[in-house]
């Protein structure tokens, strides 16, 4: 128990820091933030142009897909602030720079996942409540029911980032490849469900869950039920416990990097 | 004389493409990116299509419009970054001592990755838009399609360099990556055809470089013919002559103002 209030201590602390650091720069925090809004905007003027001449694809409308891009768009802002460091992680692994954290007496995911915090997320974030909250298919005493969706996406998505990128632990330096798989990951969040069908579908529920990232959460938040509930908190935390338990076997494996360095 | 200055950025191209040749992870990341944004418009094109498509073009010639406005989209070596780190790190304190313009190599060394990336992007593009319509457009509009979406690559590319040098007064440039990106994707015509857009944001959109770099090249897959090239040329030209001059004018305008500490 006190172990753990250690560890929400640490955590509380890095983010503070983290924060501090973003925010030091405020010109340079600002314009991330606003133009990360302005990016979200200008890539949803396509469903905008379209869904001006097409007004129904296959059930969904445009408010259906405003609720799905707000969604996603919130999870990864979620997931870039709060846990930035998951983008850098097969460079921590392939460089050696795991080692710093080995020493330390903090689990070392939550510390390496901890170590960088994107500014920009605050703009997806942002730009995702603003986009769920003008669809007109969610009410503001949905409000809580949004919130678990919006993290569920996050820790989906978060816990995918690990995985991709603890294959360097196995594969060496894989990097590029795990960017991509995540981009992967979101692209295919960032569609309706209905236009992917059979085997596709059956890998977006499973090896690449762009299906618990985008389409769940974003049915629960329009319209919630128990089963919905429970299948999304059930999978988000599968697929965050898999990941660790991932990650924690390829430290097994690590070899340090034999790097001296200081980490603050 | 001019052809030995020549001769060094040739040599930088052909570095940066011996370099891509070895280094081939992230262009097969992008084929594979490829392959799932075609497969994914190819689908979102046949529900369109269902719903009744909103413009006179079969879903075949917009999944084989797609396929060559991403196709130029990611031939364009992402150069920003390099240049952006070079510029926070201060190697670009040394580059600039070299007897070439820092710019001109920067802009060669790119020159020579798109070399690498644009023909196996087109193959792939064509692959995967065959795969996906079972259907190839007339051979003369993929042809015209080839030299204007290279030069368009080129322009986007030289759009990137001059980002990167946004880093000299900005702390990151990738917002205004991104913003221009998006502006790209959307009054260049990325993945609908500019004609699908209201009145407004076409005129808008005319006014700008974007559509020159996406959907000039692309429409000749849509018009299934090499009609409007000459004005096309005439534009890729202007839009040339305006980046050269924008990144020549912003390099200036930092090397003025550098200072340089240590030794």
């Amino acid at each position: 128990m006190r172990e753990r209030s250690n560890h929400l201590a640490f955590v509380s602390a890095l983010l503070a820091t983290n924060l501090k650091a973003a925010v030091a720069l405020r010109g340079a925090f600002v314009i991330q933030v606003v133009f990360m809004m302005l990016n979200n905007l200008t890539f949803f003027v396509f469903w905008w142009a379209l869904m001006r001449r097409v007004p129904e694809l296959r059930g969904w409308r445009l408010g259906d897909i405003q609720v799905l891009f707000g969604i996603v768009a919130a999870g990864f802002g979620l997931t870039v602030t709060l846990a930035g460091g998951v983008r850098h992680l097969s460079r921590f692994i392939d460089d050696g720079e795991l080692d710093t954290l080995l020493a330390q007496p903090q689990p070392v995911l939550l510390h390496a996942l901890g170590l960088r915090l994107q500014a920009s997320g605050f703009g997806d974030m942002l730009s995702g409540i603003a986009f769920i909250a003008s669809s007109g298919q969610v009410s503001w005493r949905a409000a809580p029911v949004v919130l678990l969706a919006i993290a569920a996406s996050a820790l989906v998505i978060l816990a995918c980032g690990i995985l991709f990128h603890s294959l360097t632990f196995w594969l060496g330096n894989v990097d590029t490849v795990a960017r991509q798989l995540w981009e992967l990951l979101i692209t295919f969040a960032l569609y309706p469900e209905p236009l992917f069908g059979g085997g596709l579908r059956l890998v977006l529920f499973t090896l690449l869950p762009a299906g618990f990232v985008g389409y769940v959460p974003a049915r629960l938040a329009q319209r919630p039920t128990a089963a919905l509930v429970v299948l999304t908190i059930a999978a988000a935390s599968a697929y965050l416990l898999f990941a660790a338990a991932v990650f924690e076997r390829g430290v097994k494996r690590y070899a340090s990097g034999s790097r001296f360095g200081v980490h603050g | 004389m001019r052809a030995a200055a020549a001769a060094k950025y040739v040599a930088f191209a052909r570095v940066a493409t011996a370099l891509a040749r070895r280094d081939r992870g992230e262009l097969y990341g992008r084929m594979l990116f490829f392959a799932v944004i075609l497969g994914v418009f190819s689908s979102l094109w046949r529900a369109v299509a269902e719903a009744g498509m909103p413009i006179a073009a079969d879903p075949k010639l917009l999944v084989w419009y797609l396929a060559t406005t991403e196709w130029i989209i990611l031939s364009a070596p992402p150069v920003h970054t390099d240049v952006q780190e070079s510029i926070r790190r201060g190697d670009v304190v040394c580059r600039i001592g070299r007897p070439v313009s820092y710019v001109g190599a920067a802009f060669a060394e790119a020159l020579g990755l798109l070399a690498v990336r644009a023909p196996l992007l087109a193959a792939t593009a064509w692959a995967c838009a065959f795969a996906f319509t079972g259907w190839i457009p007339s051979l003369t509009s993929l042809a015209w399609t080839l030299p204007f979406g290279f030069a368009a690559a080129a322009l986007i590319t030289a759009m990137y360099l001059w980002i990167g040098l946004l880093a000299f007064w900005l702390e990151d440039v990738s917002p205004v990556f991104w913003v221009v990106q998006k502006l790209l994707f959307v009054f260049g015509g990325l993945m609908l055809p500019i004609e699908l857009y209201p009145r407004a944001m076409q005129v808008a959109a005319a006014w700008t470089p974007f559509p020159a770099m996406l959907a000039g090249p692309a429409s000749f897959v849509l018009r299934q013919s090499g009609a409007g090239w000459l004005m096309l040329a005439l534009e890729q030209s202007a839009w040339g002559g305006a980046a050269a001059l924008a990144v020549w004018w912003a390099f200036r305008r930092a090397s003025a103002t550098l200072t340089i500490n240590g030794g």
